[in-house]
């Protein structure tokens, strides 16, 4: 252990590591945003009760479910671009990876949350004359919102560290930018327990607020 | 969209696909063991009355808990043998990683079903001139053994999916084979769409098997 600490390399790099982490950021809020709302729209599929959307819905949801992240990526970048018969930014593979593997974590949340609602609930507002979409956009989503967030700042949570997987795509985020620093000037244990420590600054607070949102919510209930 | 799929170049090759889902088993599974004894370990130090036990095990599993699984891969890797002078190697590196942090996360699973047992039951076990040591062993843990296993289950999915990391570090698990063979055949939508579903299988006939399991240990509580 007669290692001497260099921090030096970090301190110069920092511009280029904060660059990396502002991508990071880019890279969840987009991914969240239109995960979140393809996540409720294909939450529809099983609660519609109509067998044609509910199946292909619950085929998505487990496929993205049942396999690594990573892989979803790679595909996305190596293998789609071939039927797609046009190659994909780095970028590009990466959003949409992040976004449909978030979708689908959103979708069972949203399907658990409409479904804890009474089944009475649905009936009372076709008595007073409400179409399904009416009804589940003015009675029930309004009730299962303040339920459903203790799963969604999670989901938020997880996002955030998966976005590091990028990296493997040569998106520059931040995890991609402590590669390159740790591998140009050999100074790996500096450059990645900054990278690491950057993320843990990043996300901690996210998992703080999710923890006391979930002990406020669970006295009230 | 005229692709013409070819699946013979991923059939002709399929021994080194197999050799990686060895390979994506048997990390998985040594990872798992290692850390439940990692996760036991930290849960009793979090369990502790003694705050100077405690603090080293929260701030680890905190740790974990909110920085990305890539960021341990590659610092075990490339810069943990800095600290300790030699060299690992993917496999080493892969399963320290793996198993710190699930350790980290079964700690939380332990801990969350230990402290869900009531207050009553150690006041119980106290009355009847139980040590705290045997009234853990014998009337709390068989409790809480139950309500740890779903958590743990969907815990050691996670871990399974999270294997696929240990590509980028060129262990020769299932997503680094498919690369392999990939560069061979130059055939990316075959081959990752094969490794996809070989993951999806794995998976899913693990969660069934998880279910039953749950299932049966449910009824007999």
């Amino acid at each position: 252990m007669d290692y001497t600490w260099d921090f030096k390399v970090v301190a110069d790099n920092f511009p280029i590591l904060l660059r990396g982490v502002w991508l990071t950021v880019e890279l969840w809020a987009v991914a969240l945003v239109l995960g979140l709302m393809l996540g409720l729209l294909i939450s529809l599929g099983p609660v519609s009760g109509k067998r044609w959307l509910r199946i292909p819905a619950i085929g998505y949801v487990e496929v993205f479910r049942n396999t690594p992240v990573l892989v979803q990526l790679i595909w996305f970048y190596y293998a789609f671009p071939i039927v797609l018969g046009q190659q994909l930014s780095p970028i590009t593979a990466a959003i949409m990876g992040l976004t449909l593997n978030t979708s689908a974590y959103c979708a069972e949340i949203f399907r658990a949350g409409i479904e804890s609602i009474a089944k009475g609930q649905w009936e009372a507002a076709k008595a007073i004359g409400m179409t399904r979409s009416m009804a589940l956009r003015r009675v029930i989503l309004p009730q299962v919102g303040k339920r459903m967030l203790p799963a969604f700042t999670n989901r938020a949570i997880e996002l955030a560290k998966v976005t590091s997987l990028a990296s493997v795509l040569a998106v520059h985020e931040v995890m991609y930018q402590g590669r390159l620093l740790s591998s140009t000037y050999y100074r790996p244990l500096e450059i990645l327990t900054v990278v690491a420590l950057v993320y843990f600054v990043l996300i901690y607070p996210g998992s703080w607020l999710s923890a006391r949102l979930e002990r406020k919510l669970a006295l009230r209930d | 969209m005229h692709y013409e799929w070819d699946f013979s170049a991923v059939w002709s090759h399929i021994d080194l696909l197999l050799i990686g889902l060895l390979g994506t088993v048997k990390i998985a599974l040594i990872s798992i063991v290692l850390g439940v004894v990692v996760g036991a370990v930290l849960a009793s130090m979090r369990l502790s009355p003694n705050r100077w036990i405690r603090g080293p095990a929260t701030a680890f599993v905190e740790f974990y808990r909110n920085t990305p699984p890539i960021v341990h891969f590659f610092w075990f890797f490339y810069a943990l043998p800095i600290v300790i002078g030699l060299n690992l190697d993917p496999y080493a590196a892969a399963v320290l990683a793996l198993s710190t942090q699930s350790g980290a996360f079964y700690a939380e699973v332990f801990r969350g079903g230990i402290t869900s047992i009531e207050r009553g039951q150690w006041e119980g076990a106290q009355a009847l001139g139980m040590t705290r040591h045997a009234a853990m062993r014998r009337v709390i843990v068989p409790q809480a053994l139950r309500r740890m296993v779903a958590p743990f289950i969907e815990r050691s999915f996670e871990l399974t999916k999270t294997t696929a990391l240990a590509s980028t570090l060129a262990y020769a698990e299932l997503l680094y084979q498919a690369q392999q063979v990939n560069s061979i055949t130059y055939r990316p939508m075959e081959v990752y769409t094969t490794i996809a579903l070989m993951y999806f299988l794995l998976l899913f006939s693990a969660s069934m098997a998880a279910r039953l399991a749950e299932r049966r240990l449910s009824r007999v509580g």
